[in-house]
């Protein structure tokens, strides 16, 4: 069946991708778009003649997209009430991760998750599964790496109510708060505690990331009861989360924003953050930076009169951060 | 819960002299191998509990006395404690308790004995702060049946 397309491009931003189909917003219409050939043609990079790095390429090409959620892209309308994607508009900012390998020796590739946003939500489980603190300072410095603000909410708070993990939980919270991000402890039962992430959530455009398991489903129905949005016990067995969600999506809020809820990740690379930038993305070595006794080339590790050693031996920095620091430099 | 913590009990190699330390639990009989068997050096890494290298010090601690561990047997006669090693921090002066591991120089720990022996007062001072009982030359007897067995120390 041919379809008739009108000339007149209009803008919208990408509200749901699955592979190959992206839903774009635009007033308060919903069209099911295509990316038009142009747009692939101009996302390629230039080949090299190198039969490895071609190889590598074609690999690359086939998992990465030009579009992310939250793009605001130019389109024009097939009389089939679908549309038609030529071009991705500039980004104010974005969050991008390094992909998990698609197969055993490839190497890794960008994998923006979401743009123009303007903050992000990194969501924990008090337990089931158990908090990874190393994950959350990966997402994190991620964050610091592109400018955007972080919100950290735990969930399943009343998991460990009255048990031996509620005090470490307290502990780990406090070491966040005092460098000064926010944290909300929740649990999808409270109804206080909701009201409170609503309104840190309002006006804004936020991306939820996490492990599958943690509740970013279940978070998402509590803070918009109706969206309807498929949730799962973690497996009691193994204490995993089942990977329910399986695609990116934005939830426009009721109090005006949105909120993008991502399939749960079991690991998170670092794109482009070279190890030299690492120490600037945790705050609160930032203002020592440059103060060792070999300035900038200080590698903060083994290095005598290093400043940041020792500010966390004078306690001003938690020594599980500095870990963290320094276990991060290292896998990069 | 989980934090931060991960396996680092690897090969290493001495910051003191230059050794190559094997870390297997098989060769030296200790989970977390925490100094040079030959030149008994350690290093400040370790913060609120053993391995947990969480301490951002790093420098080296030598060793300076002996002493017992506490005996787990409520009915053992007060000596019978396994030997230990203390080590000190040579940055921070912070004091840590080590165990001994099976392929340490004997003669290396005695050696350590007879000049622990000799402390300071800065030292005997953090010493009861610690609720720590150096082992002295009264307790040379002691020491060398720890370390070579009662038949040998009889001869």
């Amino acid at each position: 069946m041919q379809t008739q397309t009108t000339d007149a491009k209009i803008i919208g931003v990408v509200y749901k991708k699955t592979l190959g189909h992206y839903d774009v917003h635009h007033g308060d219409k919903i069209t099911p778009c295509a990316l038009s050939s142009k747009l692939w043609k101009d996302f390629k990079p230039s080949k090299d003649s190198g039969k490895t790095h071609e190889h590598r390429q074609n690999v690359t090409e086939k998992h990465m997209d030009p579009v992310a959620i939250g793009d605001r892209v130019r389109f024009t309308l097939a009389g089939d009430g679908s549309g038609m994607i030529w071009n991705v508009l500039p980004r104010r900012n974005y969050l991008a991760r390094a992909s998990a390998k698609p197969m055993p020796g490839a190497h890794a590739f960008e994998q923006i998750i979401a743009a123009n946003l303007d903050q992000v939500i990194p969501v924990f489980a008090a337990a089931d599964p158990e908090p990874k603190w190393h994950l959350l300072d990966r997402y994190l410095v991620t964050a610091e790496y592109y400018n955007l603000p972080s919100l950290i909410i735990i969930t399943k708070t009343d998991l460990v109510r009255g048990s031996r993990s509620e005090k470490e939980l307290s502990t780990a919270v406090q070491r966040y708060r005092t460098i000064g991000y926010p944290v909300i402890l929740t649990s999808a039962l409270e109804n206080k505690v909701i009201f409170a992430t609503r309104e840190a959530l309002a006006g804004r455009t936020s991306v939820l990331m996490g492990k599958s398991g943690v509740g970013k489903s279940t978070l998402l129905n509590a803070l918009e009861p109706g969206l309807g949005v498929r949730v799962q016990a973690v497996n009691q067995t193994t204490g995993k989360g089942r990977h329910t969600t399986t695609h990116l999506e934005m939830f426009q809020l009721a109090s005006g924003g949105g909120l993008i809820g991502t399939p749960g990740v079991r690991e998170f690379g670092l794109w482009e953050v070279s190890p030299k930038d690492i120490a600037y993305c945790y705050p609160e070595m930032q203002p020592y930076i440059g103060q060792c006794k070999f300035g900038m080339s200080c590698q903060h590790n083994d290095e005598p009169g290093c400043a940041i050693r020792q500010v966390v031996m004078d306690g001003k920095i938690s020594p599980y951060r500095y870990q963290s620091y320094l276990r991060l430099k290292a896998d990069l | 819960m989980r934090t931060y913590f991960e396996n680092k009990n690897v090969d290493f190699t001495c910051k003191h002299c230059g050794r190559i330390v094997p870390a297997q639990t098989a060769e030296s009989g200790v989970v977390n191998r925490n100094h040079c068997p030959t030149c008994l050096h350690s290093r400040h890494v370790d913060l609120f509990t053993p391995g947990d290298w969480l301490c951002a010090c790093k420098a080296i601690m030598v060793p300076v006395g002996l002493t017992l561990k506490r005996c787990r047997d409520k009915y053992a006669a007060e000596c019978q404690g396994e030997l230990m090693l203390i080590h000190r921090c040579m940055n921070c002066g912070a004091l840590s308790i080590n165990r001994i591991a099976a392929d340490d120089d004997t003669s290396q720990i005695l050696n350590v004995f007879k000049v622990g022996s000799k402390w300071n007062t800065q030292l005997e001072i953090i010493y009861q702060q610690m609720r720590i009982i150096p082992l002295d030359k009264s307790d040379i007897h002691l020491v060398e049946t720890q370390l070579y067995g009662r038949t040998s120390c009889c001869r």
